[in-house]
């Protein structure tokens, strides 16, 4: 009965093989610490072993976990009810989900909280539900959004920084005019149609938008037309295939030498650097408003810090958040992403983003208008059809009002199914 | 033949199987299978369709809301849209699939030279899986060909096709490419099968040529041919990969296929109940469709075969 006995050690070996790795798992002391990002996972790693080093006494280990599409594994992992111990996470209407589902833990009391400026730590609780008071996440860095430019370029094309939307079309004009390409645009990505958005909606719009929006007091039709004229006129002087462009392609060609504007974050300049080491770029802030008191940097939370409320290790997790949020350990890490600070008296001191970081400093900021959209609201599907129907050769008008139309009906569809 | 004799050799039967023992390991194998199907797809399936009734987010609390998430499966615009293109693309995929792999089959099937060689080479983007093609192909579309439109001073060559309405073309193109190499095994196989004899009668009658392919060759192929209908429309009204590595669903909407519809509405924004709503009207759709396809087709092999 050979064949027999072949099966019989198949089935065993298939049934062990489900069972073992549980077994496995059980005794080791580890924190778990959960990082959304993939462009800071080099120097998170740097920060946990440090940290591990000099917590080596405790016998647990803080674990670096950075799965690739962090949002959806981590709202798996909330679905398991598996949270993990401390979590790494952009200030998004994720976060939203994740701060009303009622897993996270108060830190009230703690002392790195006295550090954090005030106006950071609103955004955080703007993007909690019922925009509750309470600090259930810590801002840990903030990004911006807005124009980077090649400084080389302008410099030889006698060129300033433009502080109104005349100037900027007189900057757009002059960079025509000389045979070189004003914008860069890497729209294969979509997500990267939403940057000009963010930059341009914050100066226009009316400042009770979002709260009335969401009562259905109000439209983007009735109040976006300008922002959406502008976002179509920038549009109309990039390079010729902007919805064939991904964003690794576009920045590499940027940085190489193409176009002369780029409207994105203060994130592509790790980017940027990588391809090409000698780059010489700056940033200022989309000039969409003739009134330069409402031409804000847009400038949002891209890490926040918190718990879980259920921790195996809650002393550990505890010295990590501290550990991570002591001024010095703050500083690689804003050095190293070229990112800004909410923590006072650190700052970023990078030429690459000296234009903003004035603006920063004081105050002039607005956080990501789509921060505030609903959760199921697809803005950069809404702009990709947008340019889409722009490239097509549709009337801008029209185009801008089926767009229009378009963001009002799909923010009352998710809106209502929410 | 009376009821009761009948029920006797019923009877009978019965009692030979049961006086024949039939070893106990057979049914573990098969019954450790049929458990693990059961956890890891039937109880995963239940349970979606048991959420399709709730307003569950994937997580916290939830209520009934009944049908509602059909509802509004059926009235939103995004949704209809993304079936719309699923239909359009398993359509005019699955007549070129079968088109060119039934060319393919039959050159291959001929005494040519290299004919193995021929073979493994087609067989192969089977052996790469559609995520990868997909990226490779990305690559293509946005680096290579466009360069050479450029060379060769060619408009429309000269961007990127995957960031145009004519996306889902590329796509198809890609799906076909890849998607031959198992139609076209198939179709080997059933033209191996066929009896040379058979031929030679046919050339005695005087068929030959695309006379003796339509008359004697496709008829004859009709259990493959039903095979990678059946196939095909089920993996391309499934459509997933090729879309998430090529173009994530974009521009605009114009390639968001409904499983790319459900991944990233459903998991990236917060609509969980809604798309395991869709999910499973899905579902039903395939299963429909397949059902009908195989009812048409199998009368057909009936009716030739």
């Amino acid at each position: 009965m050979k064949k027999k006995s072949v099966a019989v050690l198949l089935i065993t070996v298939m049934t062990s093989a489900l069972i073992l790795p549980g077994c496995a798992k059980s005794d080791k002391k580890e924190v778990e610490f959960f990082s959304s990002k993939a462009e800071n996972a080099e120097i998170m790693k740097t920060l946990v072993d440090e940290f591990n080093k000099e917590n080596a006494a405790s016998g647990v280990t803080v674990v670096l976990n950075t799965p690739a599409d962090a949002g959806t594994v981590l709202k798996t992992r909330l679905a398991k009810n598996d949270i993990p111990d401390i979590i790494a996470y952009g200030g998004d209407s994720t976060y939203t989900e994740l701060q009303s589902a009622g897993v996270l833990k108060d830190l009230s009391g703690a002392d790195y909280l006295n550090t954090v400026q005030d106006a950071y730590m609103q955004m955080v609780y703007d993007v909690q539900k019922n925009k509750e008071q309470v600090p259930y996440a810590v801002p840990y860095a903030a990004n911006a959004s807005g124009v980077i430019y090649n400084v080389d370029k302008f410099n030889e094309l006698g060129l300033e920084v433009p502080k109104t939307w005349d100037e900027f079309l007189d900057v757009i004009r002059k960079i025509e005019d000389s045979g070189e390409t004003p914008f860069e645009y890497t729209f294969k990505d979509t997500w990267t149609l939403c940057c000009a958005w963010n930059s341009i909606a914050p100066d226009l719009a009316p400042d009770t938008f979002n709260d009335e929006r969401r009562k259905g007091n109000t439209s983007f039709a009735a109040t976006h037309q300008e922002i959406a004229g502008k976002y179509l006129e920038l549009m109309k002087h990039a390079q010729k295939d902007i919805l064939g462009t991904g964003y690794d392609d576009g920045n590499k060609a940027f940085a190489n030498g193409e176009g002369v504007m780029m409207i994105n974050g203060n994130w592509v300049l790790n980017q940027l650097v990588t391809a090409n080491a000698d780059v010489n770029v700056d940033m200022f802030a989309v000039p969409a408003s003739n009134d330069t008191s409402h031409n804000y940097v847009t400038s949002g939370i891209d890490v926040l810090l918190c718990e879980s409320k259920t921790s195996k290790y809650p002393e550990v997790a505890d010295a990590f958040m501290s550990f991570m949020m002591r001024k010095e350990n703050n500083q690689k890490y804003i050095d190293d992403q070229f990112a800004f600070s909410p923590i006072e008296g650190v700052t970023q001191s990078d030429a690459k983003v000296a234009g903003i970081q004035k603006d920063i400093e004081s105050g002039k900021v607005a956080n990501f208008p789509d921060h505030y959209y609903p959760s199921g609201f697809d803005l950069a599907e809404a702009l990709s059809e947008f340019a889409m129907n722009y490239v097509n050769g549709e009337e801008d008008s029209k185009n801008i009002d089926t767009f229009l139309k378009e963001l009002d009906n799909q923010y009352d569809a998710v809106n209502i199914a929410e | 033949m009376s009821v009761t004799s009948r029920h006797k050799e019923k009877k009978e039967s019965r009692m030979k199987r049961k006086n024949k023992k039939v070893d106990t390991v057979y049914y573990l194998g098969v019954g450790f299978m049929a458990v693990l199907f059961f956890i890891f797809h039937t109880c995963a399936f239940l349970k979606g369709i048991f959420f399709s009734f709730t307003d569950w987010k994937g997580y916290g609390a939830w209520n009934f809301v009944g049908l509602k998430n059909y509802f509004y499966v059926f009235k939103n615009k995004d949704i209809l849209a993304a079936y719309a293109f699923t239909f359009k693309f398993a359509f005019i995929s699955t007549i070129a699939v079968n088109i060119v792999s039934l060319i393919l089959a039959c050159a291959l099937n001929a005494k040519i030279r290299f004919k193995n060689f021929l073979k493994g080479i087609y067989f192969l983007p089977y052996m790469l899986g559609s995520l990868i093609v997909g990226f490779i192909f990305n690559f293509i579309f946005g680096n290579i060909i466009p360069k050479l439109g450029q060379t060769i001073g060619n408009e429309s060559m000269s961007v990127n096709i995957l960031g145009t309405s004519h996306a889902m073309w590329a796509i198809v193109f890609v799906t076909v490419w890849a998607g031959c190499a198992f139609n076209t095994l198939i179709y080997i196989a059933g033209l191996q099968s066929i009896d040379t004899d058979i031929y030679e009668a046919a050339a005695l009658d005087g068929a030959h040529g695309f006379k003796r392919f339509r008359l004697i060759t496709f008829p004859l192929l009709a259990p493959s041919f039903t095979i990678n209908m059946v196939l095909s429309v089920k993996g391309y009204l499934m459509v997933y990969d090729q879309i998430m590595a090529m173009t994530g669903g974009g521009p605009g909407n114009t390639t968001t296929s409904i499983a790319v519809m459900i991944y990233k509405q459903g998991l990236g924004k917060g609509q969980f109940a809604v798309q395991t709503a869709n999910a499973v009207i899905l579902f039903i759709v395939v299963v429909a469709i397949s059902i009908f396809q195989l009812r048409i087709l199998e009368k057909r092999e009936e009716k030739v075969g």
